[in-house]
C-alpha cells in the first residue's frame, strides 16, 4: 500500500509547553504556514502540566537580569552558557506577559499585579505562580490560546518513529497513528522537536508515563549528538512510593526540612546552602538529605529512609492559599495533612539538564532541525537547573525556535519525494515485524524494570566509577536483549504494547548516553556528584559532553566549549 | 509492610479487528492496600496482559488520562483508591463515548466541543509583550478560578443524562470552560461566546442533573457554571434588546 | 451491560479511522445511585400535569352550578384523590428543596455591577418567600381578611 504523504510548513513533534509555544509563535510569524503538530498524547496531558511551582522572571522593583543571570550561571555550577543565559533573562518577562495575556491565571498581588515567590537558588522573589499549579495552567493557557489558529493542525496520539533526513537536512518525520497503526510521512521544510524529558529511565521519579526520551533518541539516531547528558536532577521534595512531586513552593513559602530528630539539618550542618538554608539549590539540597539518611539521621518508612518537610508552622490558611495541591496531594497519596503533620519526602528524579545539543536558536546540526524544551540542552540549564526555570525555558526558547524554524523554511526546497519513501517503507517494515514478534524470551516491563534498577544504582545522587561501568555494562547488555523482546498485542489498533516497546528503546538510547557520559566525567558539578572525584574541576572539565551515536556500540563521548562571559567560575557556595 | 490481597479485576475488552462488540475478561491478582486502581491496571498490563490498552500518564490526578468506569461510576483511576472497594471491581471505558479499543474512548467528538466555545481570551485590541501583564485584582481572580481548574478528564460527559441523549450538546466542561473565559475580568469576548451559548444544544439542553458536579475529580462544578452561563446568556440577550452594540449584530 | 446510549454520543464531527463500538448509558441511568434523585425530579413534572387537569376539572365544577360544585367536592374526599394530593404535595416539597439547594451557584459571580448575596442569603430568601407566600395562601384559604 502507497504510504500517506502530508506536507506542512513547519512541523512540531510535542504539545506541551515548548512545542505548543513554538507552534504559536510560528502562527505569529506568518499567518500563511501551515504548522502539523504531531503529539504522542493529546496536548493537555503533555507533562508540562505536572509542574507546580511557577516560572521565574524579573518582576519585581529590587530584581534585575544581573541577578537573575548570575543566579542561574551559578545555579549551573558554571556550566550554563552565559549567551543563552543573558538571552533567557531579558526574554523571560515578555514571554510571561504574553502568557498573561494569553489568559494564565497567575496569582496576585493586592494591586492587581502579578504574585511573585521566592525558590531555591534564586536571590529574591522572581517565581510567578498560579498557586501551585503553574504547569497545569500554563500547558492549558497555550494550548486553548493555540486553538484559535486555525493553521495548526494537530495529528494527537501519534507515535513520530523517525525523523527523515537527506543529505544533511530534515525534510519531515515518520508518523505512527496510535489509534490505527498506519504509518505516515509528515513533511516540513523545518521540523522542531519538543519531547521532554526522560525521567523513566530511572525507577523512582515525578515523570509520568509519557516521558520517555523520545525526540532525545529520535534526534540521537539521525547524527545529532546528546549533550550534558550526566546531569540528571533529583528533585528533593517527591513522595516515598510513587515519587509524586512536592513543589519547592512548599519550601518557598517558608517549609522546613526536619531529620528524625527534628533538627532543620541545613541550618545546623554546613551543606553549602549557607544562610539560603531549605532555598539552597537542588542539587544541594539532594545531597544534604542523602548524607543525613547515610549518617543515621533518617526516617524509617514502607518504602526506605525519609526526611520531613515540615509546613504545620505555616497555618491552614497559607496552605490552603499558596500551595493547595501540595496538600491535595499528601492527602490522596501519602494520607498525611501538611496543616497537621510533616510530609515524607525523599530526593526524586525530576528533570534532565542534557538532551539534543542546540545553539541559542535551537537549532542542532542537522539543518532545519530544531529542538526546545526539556528534551533540547541549549545549556541555560548547565549542570544544575534552577527551580522555575523551566517553565520560562519552554516559552523563551520554544518561541526561539519558533520563529528560527520559519526564517529558514523560507529558503529550503522540499527534498525529493523517492527518498523519503524509501525511508518510511523501511519503517513500516520495521514496525510490522515489531508488532507480529511472537517469539523471543524478553518481555518489556523486565527490561525497563531492569534498565531502572541498573540507572538508580549507578547514576543516582551520588556515583562512583564501579557503580557507572557496571551501569554502562548492563545497559549494553539489556540493548541487546531489546532486540529479543516478544509481543503478545498483535492488534493494529490502538496498540500500546508497540509503543512501549519503541519507547523502551528510546530510554535506552538516553540511558546510555548519562552513563556513558557520567564515565567520562571525572569531577564533581552541579547534578553529578561523584565519590571517587568530589570536587570541581575546571582545568579538565570545564566543557560541555556530547554523546554521538555509534550503531552498534556505545557512544563516542566527545567535547563541546562552554560560553562563557561576564561572570568568571568560582567557588559554588551560598 | 502492608498485607497483599487477592482482588479480581473484570475489564471490558474491545478490538475492533477481532471483536463484533465489547466482552469483558477477568483478572484475579495480588493488590497492595495502598494501590489506587490505576496501580493495578497498570499491573495487569505489565504482568498479566499486555495486550491490554488503557491511557495514563501522570499518576498525580492532574493530566486527566486514566478516566474509566469503575464499578459503574466515572473515576478518575489514579485518584481512585483501592481499598474503598470489594474484592471484585468492574473496570469499563466511560460511558457516553464511542470505544476505540479496550479502555480508551474516542476523544476527538469532545475536542471538536471544546473548540466551538472560543476557549480563549478575546481581546478588541491584543496587547504586545512589552505592554507588560493586565492588571487583575485577587478577587476577580476569585470569580473565575475555579472553572479554570478542569483537567479534561470527561468523567463528567460520561454522568451526563443530556450528553447521553443529545449528541449535540456542548457538555459540562466545554461550556464551564467558555464561562470561565466569559467572566474573566481580561476577556473581551462574552458577546461572541454568548452567541454560542444561545445556539441549538448548548446551555439551555443543560436539565441541571448536577451529575457532572458529582464526578468531577477537581471540584470544578461545571453544573454551576453550566447554569451561571444560561443566566448570563439571557442577560446578555435581552440588554442586546434595549442596547445595541458597536460593530455587532 | 448498561443499554446504548445515543449511537451519536460524543462521535467526532469526522468519523474516525478505525471502527468504535457504540457508546453506553451511565450503568445506573436512569433509577440507580444518584440518578433516581433525578429522575424523581423529572418526573414529577408528571404529577405537576395532572394537577392542572384536577384544577381544569375543579374550575369547570364550580361553573356548572352549585349541584356539580358539592359532586365536585364529594369526589375531593375519595382516598385516591386525597393519596394524589399527598403526592402532589410530596412533589412540591421535593422539587423545593432540591431547586432550592442547587439555585445559588447557579448565580453567576456578578450581574452587570452588583453581586449577588452569599449562597446561604439567597437559600434563606428563596425559603422565606416560599413559607410567605404559603402564609399567606393558607389565611386567605382558611377564610381571613387581608
Amino acid at each position: 500500500m502507497e504510504i500517506e504523504s502530508i506536507s506542512h510548513d513547519i512541523v512540531i513533534v510535542g504539545g506541551g509547553g515548548a512545542g505548543l509555544r513554538a507552534a504559536i509563535a510560528v502562527a505569529e510569524a506568518d499567518p500563511q504556514l501551515s504548522i502539523g503538530m504531531v503529539s504522542k498524547v493529546y496536548p493537555m496531558r503533555s507533562h508540562t502540566v505536572s509542574a507546580e511551582g511557577g516560572a521565574a522572571a524579573v518582576a519585581r522593583e529590587d530584581d534585575n537580569f544581573e541577578m537573575h543571570g548570575f543566579d542561574t550561571v551559578k545555579g549551573s555550577d558554571f556550566l550554563g552558557d552565559q549567551d543563552v543565559i543573558q538571552y533567557f533573562v531579558q526574554e523571560a518577562p515578555k514571554e510571561l506577559a504574553l502568557l498573561e495575556h494569553w489568559g494564565c491565571p497567575w496569582s496576585r498581588n493586592e494591586d492587581g499585579s502579578v504574585a511573585t515567590r521566592a525558590f531555591g537558588g534564586m536571590s529574591t522573589k522572581r517565581t510567578w505562580y498560579a498557586t501551585d499549579k503553574v504547569g497545569f495552567h500554563m500547558l492549558h493557557s497555550l494550548f486553548q490560546h493555540s486553538m484559535r489558529f486555525e493553521q495548526i493542525v494537530r495529528y494527537d496520539e501519534q507515535f513520530v518513529t523517525k525523523l527523515l533526513v537527506e543529505d544533511g537536512v530534515v525534510r519531515g518525520v515518520a508518523s505512527l497513528n496510535i489509534r490505527d497503526g498506519v504509518l505516515r510521512i509528515i513533511r516540513g521544510r523545518a521540523v522542531i522537536l519538543a519531547t521532554g524529558g526522560a525521567g523513566k529511565i530511572f525507577p523512582f521519579t515525578t515523570n509520568g508515563n509519557i516521558k520517555t526520551g523520545d525526540g532525545m533518541s529520535l534526534a540521537y539516531r539521525a547524527g545529532v549528538p546528546l549533550k550534558d547528558m550526566e546531569f540528571v536532577q533529583y528533585h528533593p521534595t517527591g513522595l516515598p512510593g510513587t515519587g509524586i512531586l512536592i513543589t519547592e513552593a512548599a519550601r518557598g513559602e517558608g517549609g522546613y526540612l526536619r531529620n528524625k530528630d527534628e533538627e532543620r539539618f541545613l541550618v545546623e550542618r554546613d551543606y553549602g546552602v549557607g544562610t539560603k538554608a531549605e532555598l539552597g539549590p537542588r542539587d544541594m539540597i539532594s545531597r544534604a538529605i542523602i548524607q543525613e539518611i547515610e549518617a543515621g539521621r533518617g526516617l524509617e518508612g514502607a518504602h526506605g529512609q525519609y526526611m520531613n518537610l515540615d509546613l504545620t508552622h505555616l497555618g491552614e490558611e497559607k496552605i490552603q492559599a499558596r500551595i493547595p495541591m501540595v496538600r491535595e496531594l499528601s492527602k490522596l497519596y501519602i494520607d498525611v495533612d501538611p496543616v497537621e503533620a510533616p510530609i515524607p519526602i525523599r530526593p526524586v528524579v525530576h528533570y534532565m539538564m542534557g538532551g539534543i545539543d542546540t545553539d541559542i536558536d535551537g537549532a542542532t546540526s542537522i539543518r532545519g532541525l530544531y529542538a526546545a524544551g526539556e528534551c533540547a540542552s541549549v545549556s541555560l540549564n548547565g549542570a544544575n537547573r534552577l527551580g522555575s526555570n523551566s517553565l520560562t525555558e519552554c516559552l523563551v526558547f520554544g518561541a526561539r525556535a519558533g520563529r528560527c524554524a520559519v526564517d529558514f523554511s523560507r529558503g529550503i526546497d522540499e527534498g525529493s519525494d523517492a527518498n523519503l519513501r524509501a525511508q518510511a517503507e523501511e519503517e513500516v517494515a520495521r514496525i510490522e515485524a515489531l508488532r507480529n514478534k511472537r517469539s523471543g524470551n524478553e518481555k518489556i516491563s523486565r527490561l525497563r524494570e531492569e534498565l531502572n534498577t541498573t540507572m538508580e544504582s549507578g547514576c543516582g545522587v551520588y556515583r562512583e566509577e564501579g557503580s557507572m561501568q557496571a551501569s554502562c555494562e548492563t545497559i549494553d547488555v539489556i540493548k541487546q536483549r531489546l532486540a529479543d523482546v516478544s509481543l503478545q498485542d498483535g492488534s493494529r489498533v490502538f496498540n500500546t504494547e508497540l509503543i512501549a516497546a519503541m519507547e523502551l528503546a528510546n530510554m535506552v538510547d538516553c540511558a546510555e548516553a548519562v552513563a556513558r557520559c557520567a564515565v567520562v566525567r571525572k569531577e564533581s558539578r552541579g547534578a553529578h556528584t561523584r565519590r571517587d572525584h568530589p570536587h570541581r574541576d575546571d582545568q579538565n572539565f570545564l566543557h560541555h559532553s556530547l554523546a554521538y551515536y555509534e550503531p552498534g556500540s556505545p557512544p563516542r563521548v566527545g567535547t563541546k566549549p562552554v560560553t562563557l562571559g561576564k561572570w568568571e567560575p568560582e567557588e559554588r557556595k551560598y | 509492610m502492608s498485607e497483599r490481597q487477592k482482588k479480581t479485576f473484570v475489564i471490558t475488552r474491545f478490538d475492533p479487528d477481532t471483536d463484533e462488540v465489547p466482552k469483558t475478561e477477568s483478572y484475579e491478582i495480588e493488590v497492595e492496600p495502598y494501590w489506587k486502581i490505576l496501580d493495578a491496571i497498570n499491573y495487569i498490563k505489565d504482568e498479566v496482559d499486555p495486550s491490554l490498552s488503557h491511557r495514563w500518564s501522570c499518576r498525580m490526578a492532574v493530566c486527566g488520562s486514566c478516566g474509566m468506569m469503575v464499578n459503574g461510576e466515572p473515576r478518575l483511576t489514579c485518584k481512585d483508591r483501592l481499598s474503598g472497594y470489594g474484592d471484585t471491581i468492574e473496570i469499563s471505558p466511560l460511558s457516553n463515548f464511542p470505544v476505540i479499543r479496550d479502555l480508551v474512548v474516542e476523544m476527538d467528538g469532545f475536542m471538536d466541543k471544546f473548540n466551538q466555545v472560543k476557549p480563549w481570551i478575546i481581546r478588541a485590541k491584543e496587547l504586545a509583550a512589552e505592554d507588560g501583564p493586565m492588571r487583575q485584582s485577587p478577587e476577580e481572580l476569585e470569580e473565575f478560578k475555579q472553572f479554570s481548574m478542569c483537567i479534561n478528564c470527561m468523567l463528567c460527559y460520561s454522568a451526563c443524562p443530556v450528553v447521553a441523549n443529545e449528541p449535540e450538546f456542548l457538555g459540562p466542561a466545554a461550556i464551564a470552560l467558555g464561562h470561565r473565559y466569559n467572566i474573566d475580568s481580561r476577556d473581551e469576548g462574552a458577546a461572541e461566546r454568548n452567541e454560542v451559548f444561545r445556539g441549538e444544544g448548548t446551555v439551555f439542553s443543560c436539565s441541571y442533573a448536577n451529575e457532572c458536579s458529582e464526578v468531577c475529580p477537581k471540584n470544578v462544578d461545571p453544573a454551576a457554571a453550566v447554569n451561571q452561563a444560561k443566566f448570563n446568556a439571557v442577560i446578555d440577550w435581552a440588554t442586546g434588546l434595549v442596547i445595541s452594540r458597536d460593530g455587532k449584530e | 451491560m448498561a443499554r446504548p446510549a445515543h449511537p451519536h454520543a460524543m462521535q467526532p464531527s469526522r468519523p474516525g479511522s478505525t471502527r468504535t463500538a457504540p457508546p453506553q448509558m451511565p450503568p445506573r441511568y436512569p433509577m440507580g445511585g444518584r440518578y433516581r434523585n433525578y429522575t424523581l425530579f423529572d418526573a414529577t413534572g408528571l404529577v405537576y400535569l395532572l394537577v392542572g387537569f384536577v384544577a381544569l376539572r375543579i374550575v369547570w365544577a364550580l361553573g356548572s352550578g352549585r349541584e356539580a360544585w358539592q359532586s365536585m367536592l364529594n369526589q375531593l374526599e375519595n382516598p385516591l384523590y386525597i393519596a394524589f394530593h399527598v403526592l402532589a404535595f410530596v412533589s412540591v416539597v421535593f422539587v423545593a428543596v432540591r431547586f432550592f439547594s442547587l439555585f445559588p451557584k447557579a448565580q453567576p459571580p456578578r450581574i452587570g455591577p452588583a453581586k449577588p448575596p452569599p449562597a446561604p442569603v439567597i437559600t434563606a430568601m428563596l425559603y422565606g418567600v416560599w413559607f410567605g407566600i404559603t402564609a399567606v395562601m393558607t389565611f386567605v384559604l382558611i377564610g381571613g381578611n387581608l
